[in-house]
Formats: structure tokens, C-alpha cells, sequence
């Protein structure tokens, strides 16, 4: 038996051990290949995320001394008027920027995938202009156009015997102005994501409906909206996030006190506060813990996202 | 529990700003032969730079013209807290009480020689960078004084004298600049004013004995009666009617400006550079009186050298030839910023200067002036806090119909929301 077994057991191991050492290298070599954007990722946005949550337990002078407090940035944020302030702005310009903006991209995208409309590829295109200008530009031009004395806006409005308005000293009006820049940036791009959504539904069965007598409303109630859902919830969801963290257009609006967004922080969102607090009076720690708030409210927006999306899976 | 180590400051700025370089450890290792230099923009320091270059074609200059006053500040911060800094750094007066707060970040300018030159400085103004301990950090570079700049032929439409003498007389007092004001409303039904904050307010409160500290460092901006007088006057002319609504710096301010939408500002000698530029169209239509209550002080920069600087020789060779007397009388001639250096406010050059675009005002003489009865009073880590607090409170009634019965109180709430006490 021995003797039988003897030569094959010493014939047959050198190619499977060598084709081992070349699949351990190649399995390396792919980690080595996806190794940039984790490294990169791990330095720009693992580590100052994990470390937001440690700076966040001092009072951390950037050039002075850091003392740790443990959760006294937390207790004083919830009862910081100004924090609450700052909360209520973010959710107010986000209510004004969204609800209208996927509305006007629900309607625009159904008009664009209008069988009969002419040169719907420029069309198409057009609408995702203003995503790609840049936000600093598009508030430079917004803010002349609401501006009180000089605006394009309150010419008109002289027009017609209406008194200039003062947007950007206003609460509604810096809101409405900071809202109507948001949505303009956006709703190309949402209207596209629909657009691609909506293409994917057979025109046969927008055909069928009409012959059955469904008019043009019916049939934006009855299949347009079921067809969109998910990507409806999924534009919800991703414009929330974004809605949360809206900077650059409070910032650059009212030039005489940016970090505040004007005299009584009457636009100012949590992260032109979390902004403020860091790099204005440079309180890291207090400027770090609102941060962590931030985070903990889009944990909790994702949350309801994925409740939201595993039941519509499930009514389907 | 302290963490001083430059790589974890260097992990602070990164946590809450993803761009930035960890720090080298100490100072010095440079070629001695150049140096880097971060500025505001707007103020022309490259006319400075190069008149040293011409006297000095050895060193090379890295210029960097970072930003206003205040973003400069704040990439010094950063820049302090783990990244590459500057050999050389100006530092704009509002920013400075934080930076002395925090000595071991820059070099102390006694090691190299500051304490031969101290006596060529106004004295309370080279107090303002001293820290705790005694240690120079900076160089004072000018002062603003305080005057005010108005429209001879504005004034003249409102049947208001137009001589700077007799304009100077129209207000010793901040109540008489209001009711002029009022005068001015009246016969053009324009505004006279900018705004109350910056205008009457910031002008006033730097005019006091004692501002938001006490002479012993306390805080008492909220029962300091100087200081109270000095918001009850912003806020009695936010509401008399008499400002354009327009917070300074802001673009509506400058269109404002060149338009004539207002006939009198405020203006420290760096200001006249600021409608220089603003409103070019308007030259000879200015002139300079006297500023309400006769003297006072708005800004002022400083020269600083970060500890981990690479050339702080070479830095600091810069500071000694241009921020001498000399120096500083020819910067003054180049752009118009008023000296801090008290030797050279007798010289012709200084004391018989006439601006053409202010209808050939004495700058020298109204300026030098301004500083004359000056009081100084502490300046704290907080102050410009305090301070932005107040302005915002005055700027809510002016400009976004705030309540002037509970300015001050939500002025005083909102101080103490933001620096606790």
C-alpha cells in the first residue's frame, strides 16, 4: 500500500502549491488596486469623521488647549436658542425647496417624455444647466436679482406699486430666497431621474389608457405616480439629506455677517452654525457636537427611508 | 487633559475640514534668504513688498494676499493648528486678542530685538500684543484714527455748509450728528447715513474710557453706562429715519456708495482707501470733518511671526526696515494708512499731506488728531464677539423691524448665549 502511494503522493503537490502562492498574490493585488480610494477615504473621511465624535467631548481650542468635558457641548446644545434657531431654518428652507422642486420635476419629467415633443434631447439637456454652474456664481446672480435696492425683482414689483422688499434681512424672505436658489440648482437633476424612470414604463400603456377614455390628468394619477414611486421616495430621502446640510447658498447671501446669515441668524442652517462655532469662534468642540447632531438626524432620515422602501417592496 | 502633540491638533482641523497638511514641529531651518508672507487683499501690500525688494534684491518675497481680515485670521488659525505657516502673518486688531491669548504660537519678538524699538510705538497700541507674561507678539503696523467722510455736493443740495470746518461744527456730539441728520432727511428725503451700527454705534463705543472690560479685565459690557450710551445712540439713529439700511462691506453698500444712496460715513484713515476704490467716479466730491465727540481709534493691523516659521530672521529684518518710522511715513505716503509710530506725525510729509480725491483734506493732521485725546481701554478675547453682538441687535431694528424697546436686552441674552457669561 505504501508502495503504491508512495510515488503519486510525490508526483502530484508542486503545481497546486505554486498556483496557491499566484492566487494569494492575486487576491492581494486586487486589494492593492481598490487600495487608493479606501486610503484615501480612510484619512479624508473615516478617520475626521470618527475622530468629529471625540473632538466633540472637549472644549478644543485649535491653537490653545484642549479640555475634555465629556457631554457639556451636548447639554449646552439643546439649550442653545441658537441651535434650535439654526434647526428650524434648516427644516423650514428645506420644506420650501423640496416640496415645489419635486413637483415642478414630476411635471416637467412627464412633459419631456411626451411622445410628440420636438427636439426633446435639447430639452432633455437643458435642464441640468443649472446643476453644473456652480453654487457661488448662481448666489452671486440670485442675490442681485432680490437685492432691495437694485433688485430685478423689486423693479418689477415698484412696477406694479408694491414697496421694495428687503429678502435677505427678512425670515421668510432669506428663506424663500435661499429655497428658490436650492430648487433651481436641483430640479434638473431630479426632473432627469424621473425622466429615466418614467421611460422605463411601456408606451403601451399610456396608449391603452387613452383609448380607454383616460384623460391627461388621469393618466399622470393613475400610472405616472405609481410607476415613480421609488425613485419618488429615493429623491425624498437624498434631498433631505442634502436639504440638512445646505451651506454655501446661506453663506454667500447676506455679505454684512455671512457666518451668521445675517443680524438675527434669520437664515442660518445647522451647518453655517456648526461653520460659526468652528471656524468663526473657534469652539471645535461645540462646533464638533453639532456636527454629531447633524449626523444623527440623517441616521434617522435613512431609517425611515429604508422602513418606507421595504414596505413599498412589500405592497408590490 | 491637554493634547498639545501638532499631529492631533493637526487631526482637529482635519476632523472638521478635510484639507490639511500635519505639522513640522519647530521653527527655523529656512535659507534665511526668503520668506513667506500672508496679507488681507484690497489693501495694496504688494507695494510694500516691492519697495523692500528694491532696497533688499537679496530675499525673496512669497506675497500671499489670503483674504479679508477676518479669513485671514481664520487660515492662520488652521494654519497654527497643524498646517504650513507663514513667516510672516498680519494680523488685523479685532483678530489679535485671540491670538495673544495663545503666546506659545508665536515667536516672541523680544528674542529678536523688539524691546529696542518699543519706544518708536504709541504705547497703547504696542500694549494690545503684549501677552500675559510679557512676550511681544506682534508689531503694530497702523492705526485708524476716526474722522467721517461726507459729500461736499450732497450737503450742499441740502443746504448744509460744505467747509470742513463749519461741517466739524455741525456735530460735536453724536446727538448733533443724528439731528443733522434729521436736517438732511428733511431737505432731500434721502439718507444721510449708511447705517446705525458701524456709523454711530461702532464709532461711539470705540470713543469710551472703559469698553466691555473693566480696567482690571472683567467683564462689563452689560453695566458699563458708556457702553449703554454709546447702543442708545445706534439705536436712536436706526430709528430716526436717517441710514440707507445698508451694513458696510456688503455689495448694496458699496453700490450705495457710488451712487450718493448716503452723504456721510464713517471712516478710520483705511477707509478712504475702501471709497477710493468703491466709488472712483466720486473724486473731489468728498472731504473729511471731524468725527462726533473729537477723537477715537478703529482698526489697526500687526505683523506676527508663527513660531514654526522657516525664516523668522528674514521676517523679522522685514519688520524692523518697514515698520520703522521712516518705513511707515513712506507706507503712508504710498497708500494712506496712518502711522502708530508718534515720531514721524510732525514730519511735512505726514503733517502737511492733502488728499485730492477728499477736496484736498489734511489727512495727516485730521488723523493724527483723532488719536490725540484718545483713551485706551482693554481689549479682550471676547470683544469682538460682544461687539458683533451689538451691531447685529442695532442692524435688526434698522433693517429687519426688531423691536428697539428689547434691543438691548436681547443684545445682553444673546452675548451670553455666546460666550457664557
Amino acid at each position: 500500500m505504501t508502495a503504491t502511494l508512495s510515488p503519486a503522493s510525490t508526483a502530484a503537490p508542486p503545481p497546486p502549491r505554486t498556483r496557491k502562492i499566484a492566487g494569494v498574490g492575486e487576491r492581494l493585488s486586487a486589494y492593492a488596486y481598490i487600495a487608493p480610494f479606501f486610503v484615501i477615504f480612510g484619512v479624508f473621511g473615516l478617520f475626521p469623521f470618527a475622530f468629529t465624535f471625540y473632538v466633540a467631548l472637549f472644549d478644543w481650542n485649535p491653537i490653545g488647549d484642549q479640555v475634555f468635558i465629556g457631554f457639556d457641548n451636548f447639554t449646552r446644545m439643546f439649550g442653545d436658542p441658537r441651535f434650535w434657531n439654526a434647526a428650524g431654518n434648516t427644516v423650514s428652507i428645506w420644506a420650501l425647496s423640496t416640496v415645489p422642486q419635486l413637483l415642478l420635476a414630476l411635471v416637467l419629467a412627464n412633459v419631456l417624455n411626451h411622445a410628440r415633443l420636438r427636439f426633446a434631447l435639447f430639452f432633455r439637456m437643458s435642464v441640468l444647466v443649472p446643476y453644473i454652474t456652480s453654487v457661488a456664481a448662481t448666489a452671486i446672480v440670485f442675490v442681485q436679482l432680490f437685492d432691495r435696492d437694485y433688485g430685478l425683482f423689486n423693479w418689477l414689483l415698484g412696477l406694479v406699486g408694491v414697496e421694495p422688499i428687503d429678502f435677505v434681512q427678512s425670515t421668510w424672505g432669506s428663506h424663500l430666497l435661499i429655497a428658490t436658489m436650492v430648487m433651481w440648482r436641483w430640479f434638473g437633476y431630479t426632473t432627469l431621474l424621473y425622466l429615466a424612470s418614467l421611460q422605463s414604463v411601456p408606451r403601451s400603456v399610456f396608449e391603452a389608457a387613452a383609448i380607454d377614455g383616460a384623460g391627461p390628468w388621469q393618466r399622470f394619477r393613475h400610472i405616472t405616480v405609481p410607476a415613480l414611486r421609488p425613485v419618488i421616495i429615493f429623491t425624498v430621502v437624498t434631498s433631505t439629506i442634502g436639504g440638512l446640510q445646505i451651506f454655501t447658498e446661506p453663506l454667500l447671501i447676506a455679505t454684512g455677517a455671512p457666518l451668521t446669515c445675517g443680524a438675527v441668524r434669520q437664515c442660518q442652517t445647522l451647518t453655517l452654525f456648526l461653520y460659526e462655532q468652528g471656524f468663526g469662534q473657534f469652539e471645535f468642540g461645540y462646533g464638533s457636537a453639532v456636527g454629531v447632531a447633524l449626523f444623527v438626524m440623517v441616521v434617522v432620515i435613512a431609517a425611515l427611508n429604508y422602513l418606507l422602501s421595504t414596505r413599498i417592496k412589500a405592497d408590490r | 487633559m491637554k493634547l498639545r502633540s501638532p499631529l492631533l491638533r493637526a487631526a482637529a482641523v482635519l476632523a472638521l475640514l478635510t484639507a490639511c497638511t500635519p505639522g513640522t514641529g519647530g521653527g527655523g531651518g529656512g535659507d534665511g534668504k526668503s520668506f513667506e508672507f500672508w496679507s488681507f487683499s484690497a489693501i495694496n501690500q504688494k507695494l510694500t513688498v516691492d519697495a523692500y525688494q528694491a532696497k533688499r534684491p537679496d530675499i525673496q518675497i512669497k506675497l500671499t494676499e489670503v483674504g479679508t481680515s477676518t479669513e485671514t485670521a481664520q487660515s492662520l488659525t488652521t494654519a497654527l493648528a497643524g498646517g504650513k505657516v507663514p513667516d510672516l502673518v498680519l494680523i488685523q486688531g479685532d483678530n489679535l486678542p485671540q491670538f495673544v491669548q495663545q503666546p506659545q504660537n508665536f515667536v516672541d519678538l523680544r528674542t529678536l530685538g523688539a524691546d529696542d524699538v518699543k519706544d518708536d510705538y504709541l504705547d497703547w497700541v504696542w500694549r494690545q500684543s503684549v501677552a500675559k507674561d510679557g512676550e511681544v507678539l506682534g508689531v503694530p503696523t497702523d492705526v485708524g484714527g476716526m474722522a467721517v467722510a461726507y459729500r461736499t455736493d450732497l450737503f450742499a443740495a441740502a443746504g448744509l455748509p460744505t467747509d470742513r470746518a463749519a461741517v466739524s461744527a455741525l456735530w460735536p456730539t453724536w446727538d448733533a450728528f443724528i439731528e443733522t441728520g434729521r436736517r438732511y432727511k428733511q431737505a432731500t428725503g434721502k439718507a444721510f447715513t449708511d447705517n446705525a451700527a458701524t456709523s454711530v454705534f461702532y464709532q461711539a463705543v470705540n470713543q469710551v474710557s472703559e469698553k466691555y472690560h473693566s480696567a482690571d479685565r472683567k467683564l462689563v459690557y452689560s453695566t458699563n453706562p458708556q457702553v449703554k450710551a454709546a447702543f442708545d445712540l445706534g439705536i436712536k439713529a436706526a430709528t430716526a429715519g436717517i441710514t440707507s439700511g445698508q451694513s458696510s462691506f456688503e455689495s448694496a453698500w458699496s453700490a450705495g456708495m457710488a451712487q450718493g444712496q448716503y452723504a456721510a460715513v464713517s471712516a478710520p484713515s483705511w477707509m478712504l482707501n475702501t471709497i477710493r476704490s468703491t466709488a472712483p467716479d466720486t473724486k473731489g466730491k468728498w472731504d473729511i470733518a471731524k468725527i462726533p465727540g473729537g477723537s477715537g481709534n478703529w482698526g489697526g493691523s500687526y505683523l506676527a511671526i508663527p513660531k514654526r516659521a522657516k525664516n523668522p530672521q528674514a521676517a523679522w529684518e522685514y519688520i524692523k526696515e518697514m515698520q520703522s518710522p521712516q518705513g511707515q511715513l513712506e507706507h503712508f505716503v504710498r497708500v494712506g494708512a496712518l502711522p502708530s509710530t508718534p515720531l514721524v506725525y510732525q514730519d511735512g510729509k505726514l503733517a502737511d499731506a492733502k488728499d485730492p480725491f477728499f477736496s484736498d483734506a489734511p489727512t495727516g493732521k485730521i488723523y493724527t488728531d483723532s488719536l490725540l485725546g484718545l483713551k485706551p481701554f482693554y481689549i479682550g478675547p471676547d470683544s469682538a464677539v460682544i461687539g458683533q453682538e451689538f451691531l447685529n441687535a442695532i442692524t435688526n431694528v434698522e433693517q429687519s423691524g426688531g423691536n428697539p424697546a428689547t434691543a438691548w436686552d436681547d443684545a445682553l441674552r444673546n452675548i451670553k448665549t455666546a460666550i457664557g457669561e
